[in-house]
């Protein structure tokens, strides 16, 4: 008897150990950048040099910034940021559903032998770098752009200047650099599933369409979620896609153009480390309600 | 607070990546272990250089790498060059330690006393900068140095109104001052006022006659708020510092700007077919010209200060400040690089003389100063309102 641990606990102990490396990630990457943020939301600020100093024990948190921001959120200037972020966001991710859904549909099950080519396609984007398509976007929709031409050739007005500062312009900027990131997770739950089910409903008696949306549509639910709070996440915290498409209009300023300047260009880094703490706090709420979702699913699907 | 201005596409591109999240975290990391006094005592006389590397903290694109290489060459040394986006990103690093370097080669007059009282930058021999003599005079005694103890001159520039001669009549512009960027209704989004909050106040004050642009009365800095913001819906204005490249190329036909933005502008960023002759600047008179610079100095725990102080010694070289403005676009503080030196030597066109501030003006001119913790906060604050729609 070399061991008086069942052999059983044993390899459970050995594969648990396979889950260190994640548990060291959250710790030091999400876990302490948050506490980090936090000292810094809740701490004081260099007189001379301007530069955060962060308070790390908790009694010590002064939290007169994050009042303040937290008015000025709901009743002040920020409020106008929020509603208008969470605006473009919302615009944005019905844009990926009525553009990604389709495309992944397709691939997925209608594709046939064309699908690795598809499927490389939609990958295609990622080679490139977010900031670099948003750059080749200025050019497209200068008013001498491409996109312009392309207007132009249908007999379409094709002077509109779409770097204005228009709200439409940042909406289709963040489908476009999103709508990817979309689509791969919900091609996933589509192509897994279950044909025969699609099938029975059509021998039962419904036609195409009643069977895509009885069938089909809830089966693909989870697939949208999880690919609409990959998409929904980043979004809220995107700025460079706004600065870029609109030239810096105050008409399109996002949250994160605020914690940007708030944390890059001004004396008050505790401003913009409570905004990113006010942000995650929302954006929890939504990760909350999907993963209760997701859980209730598992467990129908369990039954 | 002033921005990079050079390259705004590199500045973003560095930092794009980063969620808002991620930089605090970095700043935090970082602790606080900056000095908290001055630094009173610099390097003594006649040392030997140090063997390099000699490293400088710097903007993208705000130094000619030739000049870099020259120096290399002719002290043997390697120069290793770390580029800041913004002048508060560049104090955060070099107090947190997340940046070592040897010479700041950008300092905002706003932040030099703040470094000094930070204990960040060191006090300069002048007894190894010997091509001090050719600085502009107006320089050996600045308002946020005096005596200019901690720092010397790099370049320097005027705030005014740049724009499209081939769109807007020169004397409207001349006539209406300020108000041009008000008037501008028939510009709807060509309009762009810089992103930097003293700047656009302090225009917005001007224009109203406040001359007292260093002011912390809270009903001043609303006034030139409202006035501000009055933008978004009269011109659809953008609020950048891209006007360098958005007027030569068109997208902007009148901004408030840097005299320099349009050397720089004429120089390298005119679409083919174009000539400079589209170019325009105008800037107020004598006694409401706020003029601005930069300037160079020594970090207080640099590990190569000797060589520290011969890069400063090499970049006030007549020839060297040229041959660096000749790629650099903004003006170096040398007294022999006056107006018609420049226009002699091809560098600025005749129509731009406007853009080089001359001595009389740099020595009438405002100044935005520092205001402290609490007076910056008035204007960020305000400028947050104003970014966020008004």
């Amino acid at each position: 008897m070399a061991s008086t641990i069942p052999r059983g606990r044993q390899s459970t102990r050995f594969w648990a150990l396979f889950a260190a490396p994640g548990v060291g990630w959250l710790i030091a990457f999400f876990i302490l950048s948050i506490y980090a943020v936090m000292a810094v939301a809740f701490g004081s600020v260099d007189p001379f040099l301007k530069t955060p100093i962060p308070t790390w024990n908790p009694l010590e948190w002064d939290f007169t910034t994050m009042s303040d921001v937290l008015r000025e959120v709901f009743t002040g200037y920020l409020q106008k940021v929020f509603l208008r972020t969470f605006g473009f966001v919302t615009l944005a991710l019905l844009g990926c559903v009525l553009i990604g859904y389709p495309i992944a549909y397709f691939t997925a099950r209608l594709a046939g032998r064309s699908r690795g080519l598809l499927l490389a396609a939609l990958v295609l984007p990622f080679w490139i770098s977010y900031l670099m398509r948003m750059l080749a976007w200025t050019n497209l929709l200068q008013p001498d752009g491409f996109v312009n031409q392309v207007f132009g050739w249908f007999g379409m007005p094709d002077n509109r200047n779409w770097l204005d500062g228009d709200w439409y312009t940042v909406v289709i900027g963040l489908i476009y650099g999103y709508v990817p990131f979309f689509i791969l997770p919900l091609y996933s739950t589509l192509e897994r599933l279950d044909g025969r089910l699609i099938e029975a409903g059509r021998d039962l008696g419904a036609s195409s369409f009643q069977t895509f949306l009885r069938v089909t549509l809830p089966l693909s639910v989870p697939g949208l979620m999880a690919a609409s709070v990959i998409t929904v996440l980043p979004m809220f915290g995107d700025y460079y896609t706004n600065t870029y498409l609109t030239s810096g209009s105050p008409r399109t300023e996002m949250v994160g153009n605020q914690i940007e300047n708030y944390l890059r260009n001004t004396g008050q880094p505790q401003t913009g480390a409570s905004l990113v703490l006010i942000l995650m706090a929302m954006l929890f709420v939504l990760m909350v309600y999907y993963l209760v979702t997701t859980i209730r699913q598992q467990r129908a699907a369990e039954r | 607070m002033r921005q990079s201005r050079r390259d705004f596409l590199a500045r973003s591109a560095q930092l794009g990546v980063l969620l808002g999240a991620g930089v605090p975290l970095l700043q935090a990391c970082g602790g606080s272990d900056a000095k908290r006094s001055k630094v009173a005592a610099g390097i003594a006389d006649g040392l030997e250089p140090e063997a390099g590397p000699l490293r400088i903290i710097n903007y993208a694109d705000y130094v000619n790498l030739e000049v870099i290489a020259d120096f290399e060459s002719k002290y043997g040394v390697k120069v290793e060059i770390s580029t800041i986006d913004t002048d508060t990103e560049a104090t955060t690093k070099l107090a947190s330690g997340a940046i070592k370097a040897d010479v700041h080669h950008s300092m905002a007059s706003t932040s030099i006393g703040n470094l000094i009282a930070g204990g960040l930058i060191q006090p300069l021999n002048k007894s190894y900068l010997t091509n001090f003599p050719n600085v502009i005079s107006t320089f050996n005694d600045p308002w946020y140095d005096p005596g200019a103890v901690y720092s010397v001159p790099y370049t320097f520039f005027g705030t005014g109104i740049g724009y499209r001669t081939d769109r807007i009549d020169p004397a409207l512009v001349e006539s209406q001052g300020w108000d041009t960027i008000w008037n501008a209704t028939d510009f709807k989004g060509q309009v762009s006022v810089l992103d930097d909050e003293r700047e656009a106040f302090t225009m917005a004050m001007l224009r109203k006659g406040v001359t007292d642009i260093n002011t912390t009365d809270q009903a001043i800095i609303d006034q030139a708020l409202a006035d501000v913001s009055e933008l978004i819906d009269l011109v659809n204005v953008k609020v950048n510092i891209e006007g360098y490249k958005d007027i030569p190329e068109g997208t902007t036909s009148i901004a408030q700007t840097w005299s320099a933005d349009l050397i720089t502008g004429a120089a390298g960023y005119l679409p083919e077919g174009v000539t400079d002759e589209v170019l325009g600047f105008w800037h107020p008179p004598a006694g409401q010209y706020v003029v601005t610079n930069d300037s160079m100095g020594v970090l207080a725990n640099a590990d190569h200060p000797v060589l520290a102080h011969l890069y400063l010694n090499f970049l006030l070289d007549n020839d060297v400040a040229e041959k660096n403005f000749s790629w650099v676009g903004y003006l170096p503080a040398i007294a022999k690089m006056n107006a018609d030196y420049v226009i002699d030597a091809g560098y600025v066109p005749e129509h731009l003389r406007n853009c080089v501030p001359t001595e009389e003006e740099i020595a009438t001119a405002l100044y935005m100063k520092p205001l402290g913790a609490a007076g910056d906060k008035l204007y960020e604050d305000a400028w947050a309102k104003f970014t966020a729609g008004g």
